[in-house]
């Protein structure tokens, strides 16, 4: 029977390495050209976002250029700006990695503004009632518990998706204003210091604050985890089988299904991840920043989350650069409006219009891969 | 709790239910056609802006409201070019437009008057009381003692009801958002049906605004819808994108938030800081009540390819 099977032709085996292996240097070869494609697309986005941000400015009397400059200088100008940008920006970026994961599985989690609120508070918790504890065990300790308090609160609205069908977007949405007035509530009831003219907490004790990086500045060792995150979600998101599978639920609901994929598992897990990193940035803030919680204390954090990941589009290493965009352009503004009286709500406006241009130019790309 | 009391919860739920009800019709048209109406939050800030300002300058209530429907249209048109034309995700786009929202408000507000808030005390749209009708013993001083944007928000309801329900255009509008390539191959343009949609959601929603900013309030504040049009967003869900039944889902948040105010003053044992979640609350509960029996529109949030 063998012998009737004809011979097989000479194979070139070098021939056939190459050929196999073309192919796999092509897709890393676009892998990259997209990635770089979209990091210029973003940056275009950033750029026209500025130019049309100008219309307000002239709107209010004020001229745009030298309004620019002064952002410009007030975010670079000193060290102590450049700590002040480094600071704001961590829980933007630990919490913007989280939700470019949520996005990346169709998962539109926007609820990172309370599970912040209720990081910070856990945060303060622990730090307010754990007296004796050395810095060693106390600040991981409340990190800790302000991730599972954050992973807690963003289980609440993965569960009424699951088991109720309430979508997560609008669960997410109605979640944060309770985790916010849930910061009042405490703040004027059992966590708040007696005799303060504004709602805060006590001072925490020294050991809980988080230890500064340079000294003189108030540069806080949070940037490193913020950076530790980011490298991770990478690590995970694009060399282990979790990852994949997030990335195919992001590709196609078909592929993802004959796969063997679990919507269920992956959606409470993706959640479980971005909550506990907004959470751990609720307790950076109040552990680096503030010393203590204060009412307010993450306002707009979880839109800023979700439009650096955006900016990012939604891929968890270039989170690190939208994230230190967004700190440094708060920081500038702030500054500006100290200076030349243009309102520092022009962060707003631009945050707004890069999300949409970015929105925009990625509607287009979708569109060309669809031709 | 006597009976001017439960006159009085009644009254105030109808009140606070108008804005909302305003809302959420324009979103129950967004909807039908396809589009999710994430982005009412900040059309309603807008139109609450818009309104405000024009008063300030004007001092003429028509205009005002005129200017907030404008301001609403506006932004709802940055969401229809931004859906339609370039095929963005409905949910995000509507959170951009929000956080845009926020920022012109807010930088404009302080921008235009020189950097300082200005400080706003406008005149108010008044209570009309309804002849004959307010002397009706329990009726009277609840549905017939309101002030009037509300009348008109109640009134709306018809209207967009038989819209939907009983003409050709909302029989099409409906059609684009179950089936859009059904309703393209009998002659319809649903991408225009749709941008179309979003922009009159967009004037209801400014008007919205303007019944907080103008009827309500009388002043304009930073972020003040603060989160209502997210409210009314759940209103449609329980609603069923109905427009009868998202009025009594708005009239159930308004006695939420009616009850919520109304109970600081009781004295109970309950901070007033878990009071005010009452509104969100409830509005969550009933959500998950719901649960799945809500169908939305098929082809909501799914963009409409030509091929």
């Amino acid at each position: 029977m063998s012998a009737s099977l004809p011979t097989p032709p000479e194979i070139d085996r070098s021939d056939q390495a190459d050929q196999s292996e073309i192919p796999s240097r092509v897709v890393a070869r676009n892998e990259d050209a997209d990635f770089w494609r979209r990091m210029l697309l973003a940056l275009l986005a950033v750029s026209l976002s500025f130019v049309v941000a100008a219309v307000p400015i002239l709107l209010s009397g004020k001229n745009p250029l030298l309004a620019y400059w002064a952002l410009i200088r007030g975010a670079f100008g000193s060290v102590d700006s450049i700590a002040f940008a480094l600071n704001k920006s961590t829980p933007y970026i630990l919490a913007g990695v989280g939700v470019a994961l949520c996005f990346r599985a169709r998962v539109i989690n926007i609820g990172g503004e309370g599970q912040i609120a209720v990081g910070g508070i856990a945060a303060s918790w622990i730090a307010l009632n754990a007296p004796g504890l050395p810095g060693s065990v106390l600040i991981p300790l409340a990190l800790l518990g302000g991730g599972c308090a954050g992973a807690a609160w963003a289980a609440i609205a993965a569960g009424m998706r699951l088991v109720r069908g309430v979508h997560e977007v609008l669960g997410t949405l109605l979640l944060n204003f309770v985790g916010l007035l849930l910061v009042s509530e405490v703040l004027h009831g059992p966590m708040g210091e007696v005799g303060a003219g504004f709602p805060q907490s006590p001072l925490f004790p020294e050991q809980a604050w988080l230890p500064t990086l340079l000294p003189g500045t108030d540069l806080h060792a949070g940037i490193l985890l913020a950076l530790l995150a980011v490298v991770l979600c990478h690590l995970v998101f694009w060399h282990t089988p979790f990852g994949f599978r997030l990335r195919l639920l992001g590709s196609s609901d078909a592929a993802a299904a004959y796969a063997g994929v679990s919507v269920v598992r992956s959606l409470l897990s993706v959640m479980l991840i971005a909550g506990g990193l907004a959470g751990l940035a609720g307790a950076v803030e109040v552990l680096g920043v503030h010393y203590r919680l204060i009412q307010g204390f993450s306002g707009g954090f979880g839109f800023n989350a979700v439009a650096i990941a955006l900016l990012a589009s939604l891929n968890p290493i270039a989170v690190l650069p939208a994230g230190l965009f967004f700190g440094f352009l708060e920081t500038g503004a702030l500054a500006m409006q100290r200076e030349i009286g243009v309102p520092s709500s022009l962060v707003f406006v631009i945050q707004g219009l890069a999300m949409i241009f970015v929105l925009c130019a990625l509607g287009i790309s979708l569109r060309r891969q669809r031709i | 709790m006597n009976y001017a009391v439960i006159i009085e919860l009644l009254s105030a739920s109808i009140r606070i239910a108008t804005p909302l009800l305003l809302v959420a019709l324009g979103g129950v048209i967004s909807e039908t056609g396809g589009t999710f109406a994430v982005g009412v939050e900040g059309m309603m800030l807008g139109g609450a802006f818009g309104g405000a300002v024009t008063v300030l300058v004007t001092q003429n209530i028509l205009v005002g409201l005129l200017a907030s429907m404008i301001s609403g249209v506006l932004l709802a048109a940055i969401v229809a070019v931004a859906t339609v034309r370039f095929r963005t995700d409905h949910m995000v786009t509507g959170l951009a437009v929000n956080i845009l929202a926020l920022g012109m408000t807010s930088f404009l507000l302080r921008g235009l008057f020189g950097g300082k808030t200005p400080v706003m005390v406008l005149p108010t749209i008044g209570t009309v009381r309804i002849p004959w009708l307010c002397n009706l013993p329990v009726a009277g001083p609840i549905l017939f003692n309101e002030p009037l944007m509300t009348y008109l928000a109640f009134f709306l309801v018809i209207p967009v009801h038989l819209f939907l329900r009983r003409t050709r255009a909302g029989l099409t509008l409906r059609a684009v958002g179950e089936n859009p390539s059904a309703a393209f191959s009998v002659g319809a343009n649903p991408e225009r049906i749709r941008a179309v949609a979003v922009m009159v959601c967009g004037a209801f929603a400014g008007l919205g605004g303007a019944v907080l900013s103008l009827q309500e309030l009388g002043t304009f504040t930073d972020g003040m819808t603060n989160g209502r049009g997210f409210l009314a967003l759940a209103a449609i869900i329980v609603g069923r994108w109905t427009p009868f039944r998202v009025m009594w889902g708005c009239l159930l948040i308004g006695a939420a938030s009616a009850l919520a105010l109304n109970i600081q003053g009781w004295g109970l044992p309950m901070s007033s800081y878990v009071i005010q979640m009452t509104p969100y609350l409830i509005a969550l509960a009933v959500l998950c009540g719901i649960g799945r029996k809500a169908r939305m529109p098929a082809a909501i949030g799914k963009a409409f390819l030509r091929s």
